[in-house]
């Protein structure tokens, strides 16, 4: 057993379901978040997402199945709310009020009593030069930054977020990364949505891809790695001589319609100066080794086209 | 009770900087200053004779330059006017959130959605009763300045009395409009609430059976149609009371259960 899977279930959903007239936003979803871990949760405009964070939130009930946070099953009697942060879709404030009085409002409503955190959160997230700036004037980019300040102020233990880069410049971008990995490694654990792969990939431990309301893949970042497609390519003076070759000596090849040689054993994969060796010592000395591996993108396209019905 | 201090305090702050908070005022604050015209017109015989439609206005109510008319008008104005501001002001406390997209940022906090919503009427009946006693104040000043005769007190007091009942059923009107801006996750669903409920008031009061719609009794209370208040009993104050009641408990119980998908 890891030192991940020793740890407690800070999410856990059992077969959870919820539809909204004829669609089904949530068909017998099952995730387990465990503490300290980023999980990043992953699927196309409509798929399901918001709807579970929502009802991770309280703020749709399920139609059939259970959620519990922290251990305790969420109802109206929860009352972990302030270990919890989030951010719902379009991060939105009180456009007349500034950044500090949008901050003053959830200071109050989460009955918090250290007048530093706002500071703080203002501090970390960059937004220290408008403060006093009314939230109808911050750009897309700080609107975001205020969402998450909103969401963070409290150093919650479990943290909601809803595509929580949107909006963001790369620079926002890869702040809030290296502050979602520090938060993780305080101990925090964090859910996000997203519909980017390669962004959700470069900060979660575990993805889990929902289409349609349906939970269709759950893999660690390893599991994904393996996952992705790799070949090799390969290019000689005489690519269908070089093809026999490959095929006598129990290579997995083939010719591909660019006129390439295309290999998928994993041998060859691991080691392609193999392949180099063999078609020099065979008059075919390659051209060009190129080793291609899945895009993320195409990964996700591909996990979801197998399970559209 | 701090959590709920501490909720109203937010809900304070939110209005803080509200543009709505003045418009309300300057449009609540119309009707002194109108009295305080018909009361020039009045007094003044030329004024009168060129005042046209507005001399005739003032004559058809039986306005006088007195203090009993002039309190009259400003409970009158606070009947009709009141449902309209009032119901104005309760759909911008409840629907503002789902306009600008904050509802969301309330529903999953340690300050229980009923506080938030208790902090909300509160900010209500707060912003309603300082309309109600502007206009008073505004309407003494006025009054003041323009000499009008000094009044007997037992005269003045039951108009005062008067001016607060109706104050009290216009503002227990606006609670159902709460449950209207969460259904309607907006501002325009209860304002459509609050322009039926003024369009009803006046044919239902018209065809005899105001005394019965929760929304006619504050003007027949108040003598905007005339020598009515006589025909009120205790059904009809119940029943702007239940409406109220009603219009709370539902508007609680509503955001309690119904799913938040904005």
């Amino acid at each position: 057993m890891t030192q991940m899977e020793m740890k407690k279930d800070i999410i856990q959903t059992e077969l959870l379901t919820k539809k909204f007239g004829e669609t089904t936003a949530s068909d017998k979803i099952s995730i387990h978040v465990k503490e300290g871990e980023i999980y990043g949760f992953l699927g196309l405009n409509g798929a399901g997402k918001t709807s579970l964070i929502r009802m991770l939130l309280g703020m749709i009930k399920p139609d059939n199945g259970t959620i519990r946070l922290f251990g305790k099953k969420l109802s109206t009697q929860f009352d972990q709310w302030n270990d919890i942060g989030y951010l719902v879709e379009t991060p939105c404030s009180y456009p007349n009020l500034t950044v500090k009085e949008n901050l003053s409002v959830y200071y109050k409503l989460r009955q918090l009593s250290d007048p530093h955190l706002m500071d703080e959160i203002i501090e970390k997230l960059k937004l220290t030069n408008y403060w006093d700036k009314k939230a109808k004037v911050l750009s897309l980019g700080n609107q975001q930054r205020l969402g998450l300040a909103k969401a963070l102020m409290h150093k919650p233990k479990l943290l909601l977020l809803d595509e929580p880069i949107n909006g963001l410049d790369p620079e926002g971008i890869v702040e809030v990364r290296e502050l979602l990995k520090q938060l993780a490694t305080n101990g925090s654990t964090i859910f996000l949505s997203s519909h980017i792969l390669g962004e959700i990939s470069k900060v979660a431990n575990r993805i889990g891809i929902i289409h349609q309301g349906k939970l269709v893949k759950e893999l660690t970042i390893n599991e994904l790695h393996d996952q992705l497609i790799k070949k090799l390519i390969v290019n000689t003076n005489n690519n269908e001589s070089a093809l026999k070759e490959l095929l006598n000596h129990n290579y997995k090849a083939v010719l591909t319609a660019e006129h390439e040689l295309e290999i998928t054993n994993s041998e060859a994969i691991s080691k392609p100066e193999l392949i180099s060796g063999l078609l020099a010592e065979k008059t075919y000395p390659p051209k060009k080794v190129f080793l291609y591996t899945e895009d993320l993108e195409l990964f996700f396209l591909r996990t979801i086209k197998d399970r559209t019905p | 009770m701090k959590q709920q201090i501490q909720a109203i305090q937010a809900e304070l702050l939110k209005n803080k900087h509200s543009s709505i908070l003045w418009a309300t005022f300057v449009a609540f604050g119309l009707a002194p200053v109108i009295g305080a015209v018909f009361i020039l017109i009045i007094k003044d015989a030329d004024a009168l004779a060129k005042a046209g439609s507005l001399a005739m206005k003032a004559k058809a109510m039986n306005f006088e330059a007195n203090w009993k008319s002039y309190l009259g008008l400003l409970n009158q104005a606070l009947a009709v006017g009141g449902v309209l501001v009032f119901g104005f002001v309760a759909s911008w406390v409840f629907g503002r959130e789902y306009s600008d997209g904050t509802a969301k940022d309330l529903l999953s906090l340690p300050t229980s959605r009923t506080k938030i919503l208790n902090a909300k009427f509160s900010i209500y009946i707060l912003w309603c009763l300082a309309l109600v006693v502007s206009n008073l104040l505004l309407g003494f000043v006025i009054g003041s300045m323009l000499h009008l005769p000094a009044q007997e007190t037992d005269i003045v007091f039951p108009l005062l009395s008067n001016y607060f009942i109706t104050a009290f059923m216009t503002i227990l009107l606006g609670y159902p409009i709460a449950l209207f801006a969460i259904w309607g996750k907006g501002y325009l669903t209860p304002l459509g609430f609050v322009a039926l409920t003024l369009v009803f008031s006046q044919i239902i009061a018209a065809t005899g059976y105001g005394t019965y719609f929760p929304w006619s009794i504050p003007g027949l209370y108040s003598g905007a149609g005339g020598e009515y208040k006589k025909l009120l009993n205790d059904v009809s104050y119940t029943l702007v009371v239940l409406t109220g009641i009603s219009g709370y408990l539902a508007t609680l119980g509503y955001w309690k259960v119904a799913d938040q998908t904005k």
